[in-house]
């Protein structure tokens, strides 16, 4: 028996070491999502303000759809961020959408006016557009291209930098991308500024 | 009073006709809505929920988890089938959702590598046994020979003795013929 733990022992630890790297490179941000390659899935929700919106009225602009909640803690950590994307971007190119989750509208409410913003917030009954979305706990970011397909699902307070590549990126396949680029840069710098 | 009798019999069947026409609906709806409340049931149990730790959207009290069984409930009502149910949900959280994964692809292992598990322990344990029953014989015939060399030692000293005159008589001078077999045997072994 001693004589094959020579090979036994490295058998049946490479295995677990591989898996370790391979675990350890991966983005953690990012969740493998069924909806990631697929038409997102539609819904027609009533906003805060009391009329209501369509996500097939969006196509042809990119739609960042954002899952949070005013008791969570990461949602407070993105939320600059999220400002970011609304300053910066032209709401004709890119639409922010807040889907508060598991949450009293009332509270929902008080957070935007305590930490700022003023995107879209919309009223999900019974959480069914979460279910539809595959969500697990917010915050949770779903980048929507022009065509209304799932590009990326991302978990976890959003890292800004990332979630302006993955919006510059979705911009860059339009055909006024170079233009807009330009000016993106410019108030890149503004916002990072201030 | 006879005829009393038949119009009470044929009014008593009369009403009863009537219920009878009027609780088969409602006694259909129940079972239907028992039938619907128990597969919903069956597929929540499969479904692990998303924001507890290993417990299925049954188990689980948290809203979200209630507002899926919710959700079953109501598909099943409008006539989707059971399997399409599991395949919605598979479809917004991957085949995580499922509390015994699919046995097929990479899922395999978890069905195929605990019975490689028992079959390499198996086969490890088997040659440890045998290894230990062969250690086990090559110390009892180590003992057997120490036993008959003593035995033999002994012989030859009361053989010894007994030739003297004047010795005691009706000491055994050799080891019983049934101990001689005996030792013989294991010895064998």
């Amino acid at each position: 028996m001693r004589r094959h733990l020579g090979w036994i022992l490295p058998l049946l630890t490479l295995p677990v070491l591989g898996l370790l790297g391979y675990g350890l490179t991966r983005d953690t941000f990012t969740l493998p999502s069924p909806l990631v390659g697929n038409e997102a899935p539609p819904f027609a929700l009533e906003t805060f303000r009391g009329d209501t919106l369509s996500l097939t009225d969006l196509r042809g602009r990119v739609v960042v759809i954002n899952f949070w909640a005013s008791w969570c803690g990461p949602c407070r950590v993105e939320h600059p961020g999220l400002r970011n994307i609304e300053r910066l971007y032209d709401s004709e190119e890119v639409v922010l959408l807040g889907i508060p989750y598991l949450d009293r509208r009332a509270d929902s409410e008080r957070f935007m006016t305590a930490f700022g913003g003023d995107w879209m917030q919309l009223v999900d009954p019974s959480n069914r557009t979460a279910i539809d979305y595959g969500v697990y706990g917010p915050p949770e970011t779903f980048f929507i291209d022009q065509n209304g397909t799932v590009v990326r699902k991302r978990i976890g307070a959003m890292r800004w930098d990332a979630a302006r590549a993955t919006i510059d990126s979705l911009l860059a396949e339009s055909p006024v991308a170079e233009s807009r680029d330009q000016d993106a840069d410019l108030s890149a710098a503004a916002v990072d500024d201030s | 009073m006879k005829n009393w009798s038949l119009s009470s019999r044929r009014s008593a069947l009369l009403v009863f006709g009537l219920l009878w026409a009027v609780a088969t609906p409602a006694w259909g709806q129940e079972l239907d809505s028992t039938s619907v409340d128990a597969a919903a049931a069956e597929i929540a149990s499969q479904l692990r929920c998303p924001v507890c730790r290993n417990q299925s959207v049954l188990e689980s009290s948290a809203e979200l988890a209630r507002e899926m069984h919710r959700l079953i409930r109501e598909k099943l009502a409008a006539g989707e089938s059971p399997e399409a149910i599991t395949e919605y949900f598979v479809a917004k959280y991957g085949e995580w959702i499922l509390l015994k994964p699919e046995p097929s692809g990479i899922n395999l292992l978890v069905y195929l590598l605990p019975l490689a598990v028992v079959v390499l322990a198996g086969a490890v344990l088997q040659g440890r046994i045998r290894s230990w029953v062969r250690t086990g014989t090559a110390s009892r015939k180590e003992t057997f020979t120490m036993v008959r060399e003593a035995s033999q030692a002994t012989d030859s000293v009361l053989t010894a003795e007994n030739e003297q005159p004047g010795s005691p008589t009706g000491v055994p001078a050799r080891l019983s013929a049934e101990n001689e077999r005996w030792l013989e045997e294991a010895l064998r072994e």
